[in-house]
């Protein structure tokens, strides 16, 4: 049988596809308010959830989650207080993730190639449970995404104007921080926590070069996400000794030039089409 | 009464930038409010909207607070200029269907007549040819007109414009002050900031002189005398 078909390369492309759909979903939000560092952080953040799960014994999964929320609603905190106007306050918080994910999982004796998984992603090792909660997670953050559409938009777009108007801000930014979490634990697996916020920017900036409207580069982002995952598996495994996860996200930043050239030349063509 | 300051007194530092504010504001009234830079005509606003909260005194707005979530339902309100990063394309349509949200509530989705809305205030402020433009490649004239459109789709209780005539050419001026006259006579209370009342001289009803913390009503013929737009600009 073909190796590209080998069911721990289909699992691996399905995880990545919806990692693909969900990720620059949210990035869409988190890049019209310049927050695209928020994703690292939560993602350096989830490294020590990782190793204070594995030296508890509990899925490495859950407690990126548990701490990729607590990370979440503490930086929304920081943001809204108006602490985190210099990237001092956000620095601090990725490197306290990361140094206590690994002092954490040296003292148990535990920083080995697992940590690397999970850093940089390893998809072809990802188990059915594992598909299944990445699954769960992707549909709740876009399910949600759908229900709130609307909302998120009008404060991405203006938060004064939409606070001044009703909305209720300070919800949606929670909201929004807590997806971005969500995501962070499910792209663990797939491109690693490291690379996960990779996903959430580098396919919106390519929809950002093909749309003239936010839904549109939403859409571009999606296809540019998917594309980026499984070409990137699939790079991986023709050349064998690839990480996935790096492939994915090099993949993503490949698509993001041709989309900057064929941008480049739409815009003038609709420069030339308007002025005639 | 739409709106109501009673000995509303703010400020940003230890100096108040308004001090023993009263006024009112009734529905259907078109009010310019002029002043120099940094009088406090964006501040006036702002405690209206309840994005700032007075150190003294009390404001009412529609018969309740200002930070009453239903209460700010019924306002629209344009900031001075584009506040918006332009990371990513926006569409005309999609800024003032943004301005619709609020008012649909969680849960619910567009529908026809929403997007009939949209189209409404698009055509209102003469952008109908340009709705799927982005709103980034448009003039700053243009984006003005999106975001006066934004305030404008609720079909709000209270209009509150700041500068809304910046950018946007001579030429247009008058339709837009008759679109936002026409809304004054529907019943809405309008309330446009301006450093040149002349934009809103035919349509509006009073000019409220903010000056060193007060407000004081004066006439075109006085604002000119003793307000030279000149030296506010």
């Amino acid at each position: 049988m073909n190796i590209l078909f080998a069911n721990f390369v289909v699992r691996a492309y399905v995880a990545g596809a919806l990692v693909g759909i969900a990720a620059p979903t949210i990035g869409c939000f988190l890049v019209q308010r310049k927050l695209s560092l928020i994703g690292d952080g939560m993602g350096h953040l989830a490294f020590a959830g990782v190793a204070i799960g594995v030296a508890l014994g509990f899925s490495p999964v859950w407690g990126a989650l548990v701490m990729a929320i607590l990370g979440a609603l503490l930086l929304e905190r920081l943001r809204a207080r108006g602490r985190l106007s210099s990237d001092l306050s956000l620095a601090l918080i990725f490197y306290f993730g990361i140094a206590l994910g690994v002092v954490v999982l040296s003292a148990t004796g535990k920083f080995n190639a697992t940590a690397f998984g999970v850093l940089f992603g390893s998809p072809f090792s990802t188990t059915d449970y594992e598909l299944v909660v990445i699954l769960a997670l992707c549909i709740l953050v876009l399910a949600v995404t759908a229900v709130f559409y609307k909302e998120l938009l009008a404060v991405a777009l203006d938060e004064e104007t939409a606070r001044a108007s009703g909305l209720p801000v300070d919800q949606l930014n929670v909201l929004l921080v807590v997806m971005v979490a969500l995501l962070v634990a499910a792209g663990m697996r797939v491109v690693g926590l490291l690379l996960i916020a990779a996903l959430m920017v580098v396919p919106v900036a390519t929809g950002s070069r093909l749309a003239h409207s936010f839904r549109g580069a939403m859409y571009w982002a999606v296809g540019a996400g998917v594309l980026s995952a499984l070409l990137g598996v699939v790079i991986a495994v023709e050349q064998g000794s690839l990480a996935p996860g790096g492939s994915i996200v090099l993949t993503s930043i490949g698509l993001f030039f041709v989309a900057a050239v064929v941008g480049r030349r739409a815009a003038r063509l609709h420069t030339r089409g308007g002025g005639q | 009464m739409t709106v109501a300051f009673e000995n509303v007194r703010f400020g940003y530092g230890a100096a108040p930038t308004l001090e023993g504010v009263d006024l009112r504001w009734r529905a259907g009234e078109f009010i310019v409010l002029a002043g120099a830079n940094g009088s406090g005509k964006s501040t006036l606003l702002k405690l209206s909207l309840g994005l700032l909260k007075p150190q003294a005194g009390t404001i009412e707005v529609l018969g309740g607070s200002p930070f009453e979530a239903g209460i700010r339902r019924r306002t629209g309100y344009a900031p001075q200029g584009l506040r918006m990063a332009t990371s990513l394309p926006v569409s005309v349509t999609e800024v003032v269907a943004a301005g619709l949200a609020p008012s649909k509530g969680l849960f619910s989705r567009m529908g026809r007549l929403d997007w009939r809305k949209v189209n409404a205030a698009i055509d209102a402020v003469g952008l109908g040819d340009l709705s799927a433009e982005c709103l980034f490649e448009l003039s700053g004239g243009q984006q003005q007109r999106a975001i006066l459109a934004r305030a404008l789709v609720g079909d709000p209780s209270l209009l509150l414009l700041d500068e809304p005539t910046t950018g946007i050419d001579r030429g247009l001026r008058p339709a837009l002050a008759a679109e936002l006259r026409r809304r004054a006579d529907a019943g809405a209370t309008v309330v446009a900031v301006s450093h040149d009342p002349d934009d809103f001289h035919e349509v509006s009803d009073r000019i409220l002189v903010i000056q060193d913390g007060q407000i004081t009503q004066i006439t075109h013929a006085e604002f000119h005398t003793h307000f030279d737009p000149g030296a506010a600009k």
